[in-house]
């Protein structure tokens, strides 16, 4: 034991300074930690490495990530949680439980005040600056009042460990406090990754907590309480905490939004669904407060509704958190707590805070003012990114220019006592190394109290003597434990009665902007796949006619060249009078390829796909990013080439297509059809068939001679993918009848027309139904069309050649009808299903007074 | 004096609206000396709902929004007013309130004190007048010394804006910062009252915006032109011991019964006549037309017209 103490926890003990979590004043290890030392000890260092790196693993895996802006790393950082958990005794931590169930209440209580009478600011307990010169309150939100008990439903308090022994507040969050949702994915990697570290140890889990925030979301409905409908409000994939967002979503089954996905009509909040207007009851925002509302609010939001503080005036649709929240979220307001707290409840703060002084007042101003160097300096809003101003680091200048600053708007600033928190044991590499850690702990309103999580989300600093922990900067996180001394139920059990939210998950409420999104990229694939398929057919083509030794005197290519501009439709291009295309084919081919500018080519279709799909990113998988990132790689890299060969194109080619096929592959199995991916199959079917028709059309209506049919039948069936499965069915010479049973009218070919047009059929009657009669709808008239057309079809009649045109004439009306059919039946689908909203503006405003 | 006012704003859409929500501010307070009589706000397409509330500043804005598909959106306002000033007017308290110091009102703002608390906040800088500029500060400090009368002061005020800014519609619009006015010294009414305010504010002193319409007098033997008047601003100081005390930089006066109030706020930002957020394509624009005149001489010729 003890030559592993000394890897382990080599240097630990003079590592550390200050006041440390596991170590005793006498450098011995405390009561709590034991346990969980030896535990660490049996594991040993190596071993906890191997965890770290599963971990590590696993996070990335289930693609917990956090965004932070401008990092070097990209947007997406993976999620870092450290194998060493963070303990706290449940004998301290009910006392904390009760300082969190009282600061809650506080802070609803003020809520209420401020948005109310006031009395606060007329009884002379909060000087007014203090409020008013805050950016979180908001003039629009005044008096506005739920009819629940509690205005503060959801309250997040940062704790660390001061000097004296004692856990202190550190900050408040009340707007929209993230977290939660990592802190439940942190249980849940360590018991699943180590279980032996959980070993004599009794753990409370989180599940009644989550019980209870469900409760609160299904309770806070003012109307429509048999059955709210509830949603989850995100900013969108930018966001630092996206992950979060979509994973609570999933978590608690209601479906993820953003602000166009919602309208206000009427007074009251819709969802733009699938399946028409869905009246919303309950919002979980996880937007800021200013970004709620363009109308009333900020103009300049566009993740907002425009229009909700009127429906949260009307008391049709209730926000978690009330908007306006946001002026709890004040480091100057410390100072007034104790009184605060004796106004309200008459009691003693339970929980420490900083000792802090609000420059609004003069005496504590020129306390401040007298020896700035020796406090901390915040101001009382968050503006922008939270500011500190830690004044012991900062030059003569920098302090001047904050002095100035503080004289200017002195009710602008708080100062704070300079504290030395309590450091933790943090796994690096193969030892344990001491880190200054901040808890975060949730309080959700429950009846007349809160319900308090049993832990919550650690962050650690990311260096050694680093004084600032957040995430935003960096940092890993630590599971975070309250252990008991009797074994607690082991309860993970998080499938409660959902009431009757549960239909919240099915396709009628997949929101209309996610369905189109899925349609498009379903259709952009779709076309990409055919494109880079035909086009490599043409290359080696190429190839073989030896090309690079002589001219394109083939006829058989030069049918082949003015196919791809048909096919893509990027005209003129071979189609076009000038011969220099045709001579030099590898020029225009490339444009096709790589001209992004060009409506119809390669590089169109993938930037397209990649717009579709970049909204959709929650959707996807981990794996479908990395493929994705793979494909935009090759085309950056071909793009860079100086010149271009047959070869090249064709090895790009290659690698392309095998990569969008796994891509496809990885989209249908990571996405439920439920979830809305019926729109991608319906585009990528759509897309499909319209581009065979076209392909059909450039290269079999023309009559050639026998010779020059057999090169350009050979050349579409190896575009089609099916020339093996034409020798495997009908072994016999390429004949224009049989291709025609077999990529037009065999019903059991997964890569015929008939069969692709069923399947779209199928998929169309699945979609929602607008009006609950059995009517058909719209598209579903349409695709019978297209149905009946195809069964109208018959070999004999297309195969006639008109004589005096030599062209098969009944083929080429057969498939353009078929073609205008499809469009219809798209244009049904977008005209029916989605979200035709027009931009959003701010009405003209000009000066107009005199 | 009874006023008939109208108060006419289109906005055209060329591509046409889907849906509207807006918000206006354009309903005439009723207080000591000016009492609405008569109100009636006329919009088309007619509205799918409407309502009206208080805001926080006491004003009464309407909130409306259109679901159909627009190409235009008129709001008229038309209301009747009457302005009796000497009801406003209290002469007795207003000769001892002229004699309260720069420094008394300071002193006095430190009172708590519900009123006083609700005072205070128009010390404070806002959305459209924010941080301190060293120019208005300079600018202010000429008028305004401890020992002085806050009101002489702010008179002095105003009457400097009159003669050093020149009145130039078209310099300025509502996203010009105040520090460009103040360098430029052009601008109109609300930019005259805003920079009245800042540099009452400069001083630690509380002011406010008013937003209003003033009645135009037409050169003397023409007679007056429907529709050619516009919304004005000017501001307000707190005096203590007497309240609000309104001031008109553009004209140079102190607004009486030719000035009618609509509503006060920080800034412009507050109490915008109209605003909105609009889902469309293509470019908007807008007209806006207000005529205020002496309620009898408008139906005579009202009435004079339809007997033509």
């Amino acid at each position: 034991m003890k030559t592993l103490t000394k890897t382990l926890f080599e240097n630990y003990f003079s590592a550390s300074s200050g006041y440390d979590e596991l170590l005793t004043s006498k450098m011995g290890i405390k009561e709590n930690w034991k346990v969980l030392s030896q535990n660490l000890l049996k594991i040993g260092s190596e071993n906890l490495a191997l965890k770290q790196t599963e971990i590590n693993w696993l996070l990335a895996e289930n693609g917990v990530t956090y965004n932070v802006y401008n990092d070097p790393k990209g947007l997406n950082r993976p999620w870092d949680l450290n194998v060493v958990p963070y303990i706290i005794h449940q004998k301290e931590w009910k006392g904390v439980e009760k300082g969190i169930q009282q600061r809650a209440e506080l802070l609803n209580l003020i809520l209420k005040d401020l948005y109310g009478k006031r009395d606060l600011l007329k009884n002379g307990i909060i000087p007014p600056e203090l409020i008013y010169a805050h950016s979180g309150f908001l003039r629009a939100c005044d008096q506005i009042q739920y009819k629940k008990s509690k205005q503060l439903s959801v309250y997040a308090a940062d704790l660390a460990r001061g000097p004296d022994g004692r856990l202190w507040v550190v900050n408040d969050r009340t707007q929209a406090p993230s977290g939660m949702g990592y802190a439940l994915e942190n249980r849940f990697s360590t018991s699943k990754i180590i279980p032996e570290l959980y070993t004599d140890i009794n753990v409370t889990q989180p599940s009644n907590f989550f019980n209870d925030f469900n409760q609160l979301l299904l309770n806070s409905a003012s109307n429509n309480t048999e059955s709210p409908m509830i949603v989850v409000l995100t900013p969108g994939p930018h966001n630092e905490t996206y992950f979060e967002h979509s994973y609570l979503s999933s978590f608690l089954g209601y479906p993820l939004v953003k602000g166009n996905d919602l309208v206000v009509r009427h007074g009251k909040v819709w969802l733009k669904s699938l399946n028409g207007l869905k009246q919303i009851d309950v919002i979980l925002r996880r937007i800021d407060d200013t970004f709620m509302d363009p109308l009333e609010l900020r103009e300049d939001s566009y993740l907002g509704v425009a229009g909700l503080l009127e429906a949260v005036r009307l008391q049709n649709v209730t926000i978690i958190n009330p908007i306006g929240s946001g002026v709890l979220e004040n480091p100057a307001l410390v100072p007034f707590m104790e009184n605060i707290c004796k106004y309200f409840l008459d009691e003693e703060l339970i929980l420490p805070q900083i000792a802090s002084w609000w420059c609004g007042q003069e005496k504590e101003r020129k306390h401040v003012l007298a020896d700035l160097p020796s406090f901390v300096l915040k101001r009382i809003d968050r503006s922008n990114r939270e500011r500190i101003y830690f004044c012991e680091f900062l030059d003569k200048k920098a302090l001047e220019n904050l002095k100035k600053e503080i004289l200017d708007y002195p009710y602008k600033f708080v100062a704070q006592e300079k504290i030395s928190f309590s450091t933790a044991p943090n796994f690096v590499s193969t030892h344990l190394e001491p880190r200054k850690i901040l808890c975060r702990t949730f309080a959700i309103a429950k009846e007349d109290s809160y319900s308090v999580m049993p832990g919550g989300l650690v962050r650690v600093a990311p260096e050694r003597e680093e004084l600032f922990v957040s995430n935003q900067r960096g940092g890993t996180s630590k599971d975070f434990w309250i252990v008991n001394d009797v074994p607690q139920a082991n309860l993970q059990n998080y499938s409660w009665n959902k009431t009757s939210s549960s239909p919240a998950t099915g396709l009628n409420d997949v929101p209309s902007n996610t369905a189109e999104n899925l349609f498009w990229s379903g259709r952009y694939i779709g076309r990409a796949l055919v494109t880079a398929r035909y086009l490599r057919m043409v290359l080696s083509q190429m190839t073989h006619a030896q090309y690079t030794d002589r001219k394109p005197e083939s006829e058989s290519l030069k049918i082949l060249f003015q196919s791809i501009t048909k096919i893509t439709s990027t005209f003129p291009g071979f189609m076009s009078e000038n011969d220099e295309v045709l001579n030099n084919p590898l020029l225009e081919i490339k444009d096709i390829i790589l001209d992004d500018t060009k409506i119809g080519s390669f590089a169109q279709s993938m930037q397209s796909f990649s717009s579709s799909y970049y909204a959709l990113r929650n959707l996807w998988s981990r794996d479908m990013w990395r493929v994705f990132d793979g494909i935009q790689k090759h085309i950056k890299n071909l793009k860079k080439e100086e010149s271009y060969s047959v070869y090249k194109l064709t090895n790009f080619f290659d690698k392309i297509i095998t990569r969008l096929i796994a891509f496809m592959t990885l989209t249908e199995e990571s996405i439920l059809v439920r979830q809305g991916l019926l729109l991608y199959f319906i585009g990528l079917q759509l897309e499909i068939g319209a581009m065979n028709i076209e392909k059909f059309r450039a290269l079999l209506i023309v009559n050639y001679d026998e010779e020059l049919e057999y090169e350009i039948l050979e050349s579409l069936l190896n575009s089609h993918e099916s020339l093996n499965i034409y020798r495997y069915s009908y072994n016999s010479y390429l004949s224009l009848e049989n291709v025609l049973n077999l990529i037009i009218l065999d019903k059991e070919y997964s890569r015929s027309l008939t069969y692709q047009m069923h399947r779209l059929k199928k998929d169309i009657d699945k979609l929602p139904k607008i009006n609950t009669t059995n009517e058909l709808t719209v598209c579903q008239n349409n695709i019978n069309m297209v149905i009946s057309k195809m069964e109208s079809l018959n070999v004999k009649e297309m195969l006639v050649v008109d004589p005096e045109s030599n062209m098969r004439k009944n083929l080429d009306n057969s498939l353009s009808e078929l073609s205008d059919l499809l469009h219809t039946t798209s244009l049904s689908i977008s005209n029916t299903y989605f979200n035709h909203s027009q931009p959003q503006k701010q009405l003209v405003n000009r000066n107009i007074t005199t | 004096m009874i006023f008939d006012l109208w108060h006419k704003t289109k906005y055209s859409y060329e591509h046409g609206a889907s849906f509207c929500h807006n918000i206006t501010t354009i309903k005439p307070k009723s207080f000591a000396g000016q009492t609405l009589l008569d109100y009636h706000l006329e919009i088309t397409p007619t509205p799918t709902d409407i309502s009206e509330r208080l805001d926080f500043f006491g004003n009464s804005v309407t909130r409306f929004s259109i679901q159909q598909h627009h190409k235009e959106l008129v709001v008229i306002a038309r209301s009747i007013v009457e302005r009796n000033y000497e009801e406003q007017f209290d002469e007795v308290q207003f000769l001892k309130a002229k004699k309260v110091t720069v420094a008394e009102t300071k002193a006095h703002l430190k009172q708590i004190d519900s009123e006083i608390i609700d005072v205070r906040q128009f010390v404070m800088p806002s959305p459209l007048i924010t941080n301190g500029n060293e120019n208005i500060a300079a600018y202010a400090s000429l008028s305004f010394k401890p020992e002085r009368s806050f009101y002489e002061a702010t008179y002095e005020l105003m009457q400097r804006i009159y003669t050093d800014f020149d009145f130039v519609p078209g310099f300025t619009n509502i996203a010009t910062p105040l520090k460009e006015v103040m360098a430029a010294k052009k601008g109109v009414c609300q930019d005259f009252a805003q920079i009245a305010i800042a540099c009452v504010r400069s001083m630690g002193l509380p002011a406010k915006y008013v937003s209003g319409y003033i009645e135009t007098v037409p050169p003397e033997g023409k007679e007056k032109l429907i529709g050619t008047d516009a919304s004005h601003a000017w501001f307000s100081v707190y005096i203590p011991t007497y309240g609000w005390v309104d001031f008109d930089p553009t004209n140079n006066q102190i607004p009486k019964n030719q000035h009618i109030v609509v509503a006060h706020g920080r800034d412009y930002y507050d109490v915008p006549p109209l605003k909105g957020v609009i889902y469309s394509m293509g470019k908007n624009t807008m007209e806006v037309s207000v005529d205020l005149r002496p309620a009898t001489s408008y139906l005579n010729q009202m009435h004079s017209q339809s007997q033509q």
